[in-house]
């Protein structure tokens, strides 16, 4: 059997039999299970695709597996408070958490806590980052999204406290979900409250695009990947879809005459808490505290399959798979740094043993080109660039005064 | 023949003279005895049919030409005559507005004054009917003409000019804004020349600059009044230039006014709301667009970096943060000598110097708004702080020097020496517009400019004590001015309060912080404050507080936690008297409680009960839309209390809140009790679970009891979409647990001994709410099951009369089909001997529906012989007429049922 394109991992709050369980995306033949403890809401991540990552549930450390080891905890990060949420960046360099009313940075490849940010003035519920690993959005009990620039926030720059790039602030009780879509810093992002509204937000200007008020509280929200439609996990268990854009009316008219109440997934008996579409958009993965994950037909709006758990779930989202996950011999490529506790680890006394560089951006360099070596190559690459663009031009320019000139 | 002789002599009589007798008169001789008067004709006859015309019958082409005329009476007279024809005919206007308006324009330089006063007031007349986008071609043609009047060598030619410029700031603010930059030159050469020669090679390097004040003694108006006349419409001029900058940039007007916008509205972008009951049964779908939301626009808002120069050609005069200092490095020093000059006048007739005359009051106040129009003029939002710090680096030593010398200014009135001038100033007044400015006013503003001096400098670290130097006299005046209890006008304390809120951004000190804050909080104390002034104090404090952030010292102020401390008692002491101003604060109010602020949630924990009173409470009173916040503040409430609870529970079975809203109040405090599955945070368990519980009772039971009251058809329909609602709350995770069903037993004994009659709704609630709860460990009581089968009972018979009322009926079967002991006693209960003829059509009925229906089959099965005996008896007390209808659709049912499962006995043994 070849090697599942795409999977769906899983967790539940019993954790009885597994913490995390992996599944066939399409057959919902269990393929793997992480062991021990439990993960709470939101907080189970893949970083790099060589670690997953999940919060305690309740207990103030994060427990690590590499992705391959499923029986064995590869290390557990333990951190100042219970973590409410946690997230790792798409393209593995960063993990943020969420603890009490801070957000809390950490650099993975040498397991410095870059920043601590506290501008949210309850706990937080959600961390998500924009695909390019550009942004990530916070949001919190406090009613409060805040959309942050990584760029700005791992600034080294003592006396500048990191402020958010935008606050949204339109939500009148506390924020369940986010979802961040695709297109790096032209994204749009959708936010889920317990004041029963959904809001769909332009991440580059932090305005509002869209409020849907619903008749229940809103606990999940995601978009298709071609955010053609909204999903909102209600707390009656209904999952309401919102289309974004309006279908030609002409083509298909004889389905849009039942479209009564059919935009609703009926199913689930309790909150639905996670949601999650497959990169082709045709399923969709929701998780309940009714004890279930189900698996949905977009087009159909049917209940493919129903997976039972052992108690609510916390986390169910679906994911690429990673390349190593069914190898059982392949080993991660960087080995995961001891994570500090502190901002400062020289001046607490620990990490004096790495004799390494820390190589952090100067306040005032653009973060554009990424690190220093990327950056020749990429100056030379444009400075190539230009050069076949002047060539392209004269070129232009010579056959258009030979034709100008030519005598007709 | 005699005949005709003699008639020839008749006519040709000798007539005989005499000397000395006078001398008899001609017949033809004409009598002059006469006198003459002259007629004008000032009409012509002639009548044109398809022009209209004047009353002296002129048409408009007659009178255009009559403005070429050589006599100042005649163009006069045209003028009038054509004001004349156009308020007779308006419809002249919009054909011949190219022609009018470059007629009048060249008569704008006219040597008569009477022609241009009348110019000028067919100007006006016409840009009152004449929107703006449609005089914006000929605008170029009127500013070259206003402009040419402007820079005209004859001073009454430049005054007149500025009366043109005053009807067309008054009407087309936005068509002279657009092009600024002729007309600011022309402003600088009316009160000052550029003097040739070595100023202008130094250009604009400080001090040796080239302009220079000039006084004409030709004018009829001393060189002081004659700078106020241009400095104001200067300062009008600018004023508009900022107001098109801010309507071009849109976003800006955020910060531009500073307390009016709250929660950071008015963005470029309208966002697209909707509603899901809309959206689910709305035929058509809608569109949300990439960047815009609700309407689609071409423009993203993401911008790589600020565009620059917009339109390259056009904005030459203010376009850029480099003209706009220029303009200021020429403009400022003049606006400098002017105050110089104008306190200077003063001191030698005082010897006070910070009293002055009303005059050179006005104009210092125009050279203080000009000043502070300048700092607003930066194209984009980023130059303002270069221009902050510029305007700093360059002029605050020249400020400091001259504004703050004499600082609190105080008006001179002398009363011998006003009825002096008094003549004198009558004359005056007609040649400057209505300026009397209060000391009050001058001060305010000049404490605006100097305080926007103060803003980078500290950001950037440097020292604090030269500014708090200088600062503290005015820091001194805006506190006095605020705690002194006088009323202030609306512009006044806006302004106050703009400085307040700079000083204490800037200062950063704690004590400085809480002075300030303490002043405005006396003002905002005042007892009967208007509306709008009430708003911008709310605001104000508000905004504050959302600001306090990053300011650790606004933070800590005892002010602003006094302010939201006493927020809750003013909510609910305003009561539904003012709706808007009680959602401002319902908006502070939210802000703060979702930030966990202490002081504010503990003095909403004491007022919660009056706020959510079900009689006079704010949550009845006000509009659904505040309702809703108050309802959402529930949340964020630290400790529910069981008399808050009871009175919330009140408020949704009174009716005075829609059964949405009551339906989300609910689910808010069910989000708050440890069964729904959601952490609230800090504040667990502040809700227990027996009060929860008893708080949903409380409200069923309401609920339905109010609306028995009632039973209009309609009414019960709103109930049962209610109970739906409340139903499904309910249920949420309020998953099976014996506890809970003992709750629920104990909840319907209470209301079984309470209650004599049970509300139809509310026996199908229960019976929802049973099948649901009830566990299959879990063994009702009989007095619990003897009542849910009288409930049970009486919902059937009430089935029949509301056909198709679908959820009775799923409550019933839900009900029965879970508790086969139920059905069991239900079928006991009916004792066909009891009834009478008429009820027995309606048992039947009853019997074939259960019948009829699945789910209940196998359990009706378990009790056959009961089943046989009633239809026993019905045949029998019934056996004259046994050919109803009724009775042979039971007899069918029950054949059907018995004949699918056991096919024997059945009708057989009946007969």
């Amino acid at each position: 059997m070849s090697a599942p394109m795409e999977i769906v991992l899983s967790a539940d709050s019993a954790g009885q039999l597994w913490n995390c369980a992996v599944l066939e995306l399409h057959s919902g033949t269990n393929l793997l299970a992480y062991r021990g403890g439990n993960t709470s809401s939101r907080s189970l991540t893949v970083l790099n695709g060589e670690y997953i990552l999940g919060a305690q549930l309740g207990k103030n450390f994060i427990n690590v597996w590499e992705i391959q080891r499923k029986d064995q905890l590869q290390q557990k990060i333990v951190c100042p408070g219970i973590v409410t949420c946690l997230t790792a960046s798409p393209n593995g360099l960063y993990l943020v958490a969420g603890i009490a009313d801070a957000i809390y940075l950490w650099e993975v490849s040498s397991g410095n806590l870059l920043a601590i940010l506290s501008r949210h003035y309850q706990d937080l519920t959600c961390l998500r980052f924009s695909d390019d690993s550009s942004h990530f959005i916070s949001g919190g009990k406090d009613n409060l999204a805040l959309v942050w620039s990584l760029a700005s926030v791992v600034q080294l720059d003592p006396s500048h406290t990191p402020e958010p790039r935008h606050v949204l602030s339109r939500h009148s009780l506390p924020i369940t979900d986010i979802h961040c879509g695709l297109m790096g810093p032209q994204a749009r992002v959708a936010t889920a409250s317990l004041d029963q509204t959904v809001k769909l937000w332009e991440l580059s200007s932090g305005e509002m695009l869209l409020s849907v008020l619903f008749d229940v509280g809103i606990m999940s929200v995601t978009l298709d990947p071609c955010e053609y439609y909204l999903f909102c996990g209600g707390s009656d268990g209904g999952i309401f879809q919102v289309s974004l854009c309006s279908q030609s009316l002409s083509r298909d008219k004889t389905f849009q005459s039942d479209n009564e109440g059919n935009q609703v997934f009926k199913g689930h008996r309790n909150l639905v808490t996670c949601l999650s579409v497959s990169m082709d958009g045709t399923l969709l993965l929701s998780g309940s505290h009714d004890e279930t994950i189900r698996l949905w037909d977009i087009q159909s709006k049917q209940s493919v399959r129903s997976i039972n758990h052992k108690g609510p779930v916390t986390n169910a989202l679906i994911i690429p798979a990673p390349a190593n996950m069914f190898l059982p011999d392949s080993r991660p490529g960087i080995p995961l740094p001891r994570f500090s506790r502190h901002l400062n680890p020289s001046e607490q006394g620990e990490g004096v043993e790495t004799g390494g560089v820390c190589l952090r951006l100067a306040p005032h360099t653009q973060s554009v080109f990424g690190d220093g070596e990327n950056t020749k190559v990429r100056v030379s690459e444009l400075e190539e660039e230009v050069r076949t663009l002047k060539k392209v031009n004269k070129d232009l320019y010579d056959f258009s005064t030979q034709l100008l000139t030519k005598p007709s | 023949m005699s005949l005709c002789k003699k008639k020839r002599q008749d006519d040709f009589q000798k007539v005989k003279l005499k000397v000395g007798k006078t001398k008899p008169k001609a017949d033809n001789a004409t009598n002059i005895n006469f006198r003459t008067k002259g007629i004008n004709l000032t009409e012509q006859l002639k009548k044109d049919a398809n022009a209209p015309t004047t009353h002296r019958k002129l048409n408009i082409k007659d009178l255009l030409s009559q403005l070429h005329h050589y006599s100042g009476t005649v163009k006069q007279g045209a003028l009038v005559g054509l004001r004349e024809l156009l308020t007779l005919h308006p419809s002249e206007l919009d054909q011949h507005l190219s022609s009018l308006l470059s007629e009048a324009a060249a008569v704008f330089t006219d040597k008569d004054p009477n022609v241009r006063m009348s110019a000028t007031r067919l100007l006006r007349f016409i840009a009152q009917s004449v929107p703006a986008e449609r005089t914006s071609p000929f605008f170029p043609l009127l500013s070259a003409h206003l402009s040419c009047a402007m820079t005209h060598i004859e001073t009454g030619i430049q005054e007149d000019a500025l009366k043109v410029l005053d009807v067309l700031l008054d009407h087309y603010p936005a068509l002279l804004a657009a092009r600024p930059a002729l007309l600011l030159n022309n402003f600088l050469e009316l009160i000052s020349h550029r003097s040739t020669g070595g100023g202008a090679r130094k250009g604009q390097e400080g001090k040796g600059r080239s302009w220079a004040l000039s006084v004409n003694p030709n004018r009829n108006v001393t060189g002081q009044q004659w700078r106020l006349t241009v400095l104001l419409r200067l300062g009008r001029f600018l004023q508009a230039v900022v107001e098109e900058r801010r309507a071009e940039e849109g976003v800006a007007c955020v910060s531009g006014d500073m307390f009016s916008v709250l929660n950071g509205q008015g963005g470029a972008n309208a966002p697209l709301e909707l509603n899901w009951e809309e959206l689910t049964y709305r035929k058509g779908g809608f569109q949300v667009f990439e960047h815009s939301g609700a309407m689609p626009t071409p423009h993203s808002t993401f911008k790589l970096r600020p565009e620059t120069e917009p339109g390259a050609g056009v904005s030459e005069g203010l376009g850029t943060g480099e003209a706009v200092r220029g303009f200021a490095s020429t403009l400022v020093p003049l606006l400098l000598d002017v105050w110089v000059e104008a306190s200077a006048s003063d001191r030698s007739k005082t010897d006070s110097a910070h009293l002055l005359t009303p005059d050179a009051m006005s104009l210092m106040y125009q050279v203080l708004s000009i000043l502070q129009l300048l700092r607003k003029l930066a194209p984009q939002r980023e130059y303002q702080d270069t221009l902050d710090v510029w305007f700093r680096s360059e002029y605050l030593g020249d400020f400091k020097q001259h504004f703050m010398k004499n600082f609190p200014y105080g008006n001179l009135d002398t009363p011998k020496q006003r009825r002096k001038t008094d003549p004198k100033r009558s004359k005056q007044s007609t040649t400057i517009p209505g300026q009397t400015v209060e000391p009050l006013a001058l001060n305010v503003l000049l404490c605006q400019v100097m305080v926007s001096m103060v803003t980078l400098s500290q950001r950037e670290g440097q020292a604090q004590e030269p500014d708090a130097e200088w600062l503290m006299p005015l820091r001194g005046f805006v506190q006095e001015t605020l705690s002194s209890g006088a009323k202030l006008s609306q512009r006044h304390l806006h302004t106050l309060l703009e400085t307040v809120w700079r000083m204490v951004i800037t200062q950063r000190s704690r004590a400085v912080t809480e002075d300030l804050l303490q002043a405005v909080y006396v003002q905002y104390q005042q007892m009967n404050l208007n509306l709008q002034t009430r708003t911008l104090l709310l605001s104000f404090y508000s905004r504050l507080y959302l600001q306090e952030h990053n300011h650790t010292h606004i933070a800590r102020s005892r002010v602003l936690s006094r302010w939201l401390a006493a927020l809750p008692l003013q909510l609910s002491q305003l009561g539904h008297r003012n709706p808007a101003l009680s959602d401002r604060l319902l908006l502070s109010i939210q802000a703060a409680a979702s930030r966990g602020n202490k002081a504010l949630l503990n003095s909403l924990h004491t007022h919660a009960c009056r706020l959510y009173d079900p009689q006079e409470g704010s949550v009845v009173l006000l509009p659904a839309e505040s309702q809703q916040r108050l309802v959402q503040l529930l949340y964020f409430l630290p400790v529910m209390s069981q008399g808050l609870l009871a009175n919330l529970s009140r408020c949704c079975t009174a009716g005075r809140v829609s059964a949405g809203l009551a339906a989300s109040l609910i689910r808010i405090i069910h989000l708050r009790s440890s069964l729904s599955g959601w952490s609230v945070g800090s504040q667990d368990m502040t809700l227990r679970d027996v009060d929860y519980i008893s708080f949903l009772f409380s409200t069923l039971t309401g609920s339905d009891l109010n609306h028995c009251l009632c039973p209009t058809h309609r009414k019960c329909a709103t109930a049962w979409r209610r109970w739906g609602l409340v139903h499904s709350a309910l249920t949420y995770g309020v998953l099976v647990c014996t506890h809970l069903c003992a709750c629920v037993c104990n909840c319907v004994s209470l209301s079984q001994t309470g209650l004599a009659v049970v509300p139809d709704s509310m026996a199908a609630g229960l019976l929802r709410a049973v099948a649901r709860l009830l566990d299959l460990s879990f063994l009702p009581s009989e007095p619990l099951l003897r009542f849910l089968s009288r409930c049970c009972l009486s919902l059937l018979s009430l089935l029949l009369t509301l056909q198709q009322d679908t959820a009775v009926w799923g409550a019933c079967v839900a009900v029965l089909s879970s508790i086969p002991r139920l059905l069991r006693l239900v079928l006991q209960s009916l004792r066909v001997k009891d009834l009478c003829e008429e009820e027995l059509p309606q048992l039947a009925q009853i019997l074939s529906l259960l019948l009829q229906h699945t789910a209940l089959r196998n359990h009706m099965l378990a009790n056959a012989t009961l089943l046989q005996h009633i239809i026993q008896d019905l045949t029998r007390y019934c056996r004259g007429e046994s050919k109803e209808q009724w009775m042979t659709d039971l007899l069918y049912c029950y054949s059907v049922t018995m004949a699918t499962h056991r096919g024997n006995l059945g009708l057989r043994d009946i007969y």
